[in-house]
């Protein structure tokens, strides 16, 4: 099912019938290849992407040529369901990885929204669940050294593949560059580069060939101070994540 | 609740600086995480200095009450 993972162990996880009702809404798949654009900044959009296989992202560029990276998404997100109410996007929307999308018809999208209230609260969930993120990251720049940006950025990762299967709470696949970590972070490459290192040699946790494992849960998520609340995974689910 | 005071406030931490690679890195305090070229970390070391420096001053005036800007 193409929309197992959206909202799944959540605190909103929508009914069978619900992800039928959402299942029906999708007109085609797409797939894109790493570090193409998918929906470009600007740009009138009639369709949401749901990603279903693979790593996106959403940035901005600055005036100066730098990207930022400001969202990573994950299989069950929806990249741009925003779009759906703004009609444009004020960032884009690339594949990090190799990616499978659904599309969803903004038409399709609006007879869900005037046939079944219950689910159109669920899509709202999502976009609310976006915002909170987005408010975690800039704390997580504001407030974090470099260390503690890496390590939050690494408990919520797992958190969130935790939810959709994976992860298995302790290691899951990251086909993310130094680079990439370093743009999530606002951290140059040597800056990331040692604080993986830091962290492997605390026995924390390893990033290693595009997995992590992380060694020492608790540890990570107290260097972190890492608390999954603002994910609204269900209660179990954000125990485990947080070594509760 | 116990809360604690988020306004941004002068830090009296330093932060630490390293070389790794040949650029220097300076962790905060507080939230601090940059990379620099060596020519630019020392000139932001100049800067800091003549900065500190005149921050003692401004405080040296205002406990005198002497202007010295």
């Amino acid at each position: 099912m193409l929309t197992e993972n959206v909202l799944r162990n959540r605190t909103a996880d929508p009914s069978e019938a619900e992800r039928a009702l959402l299942e029906s809404a999708v007109s085609h798949t797409q797939t894109y290849s790493a570090e193409q654009v998918v929906v470009r900044q600007g740009i009138p959009v009639e369709i949401s992407t749901l990603l279903i296989k693979g790593l996106m992202t959403r940035h901005v560029d600055a005036p100066d040529g730098r990207r930022h990276l400001v969202a990573l998404h994950v299989p069950g997100d929806f990249v741009d369901l925003h779009a759906y109410a703004l009609k444009r996007l004020d960032h884009d929307v690339a594949a990090l990885t190799d990616v499978t999308v659904a599309i969803f018809p903004h038409a399709s999208l609006e007879k869900i929204q005037e046939s079944d209230t219950r689910l159109t609260r669920r899509l709202w969930f999502l976009t609310l669940l976006d915002a909170a993120m987005h408010r975690q990251w800039i704390y997580r720049l504001a407030s974090l050294n470099a260390t503690q940006r890496v390590a939050h950025f690494l408990c919520e990762t797992n958190a969130r593949l935790f939810a959709i299967g994976a992860s298995d709470g302790r290691t899951f696949s990251l086909p993310m560059t130094q680079a990439d970590i370093g743009e999530v972070c606002s951290l140059t490459n040597v800056h990331v580069n040692r604080v993986l290192r830091e962290l492997r040699e605390a026995q924390l946790c390893n990033l290693r060939a595009s997995r992590v494992e992380i060694l020492d849960l608790r540890g990570l998520v107290a260097k972190a101070m890492f608390d999954p609340q603002y994910l609204y995974l269900n209660p179990a689910l954000a125990a485990r994540s947080s070594a509760q | 609740m116990a809360h604690i005071e988020s306004r941004p406030a002068p830090r009296e931490d330093a932060g630490q600086a390293s070389a790794e690679d040949g650029v220097v890195m300076l962790d905060g305090p507080d939230g601090v995480a940059v990379t620099m070229t060596a020519d630019a970390a020392v000139q932001t070391a100049d800067s800091l200095l003549a900065a500190a420096e005149m921050a003692r001053r401004q405080l040296a005036a205002s406990a005198t009450g002497i202007d010295d800007r």
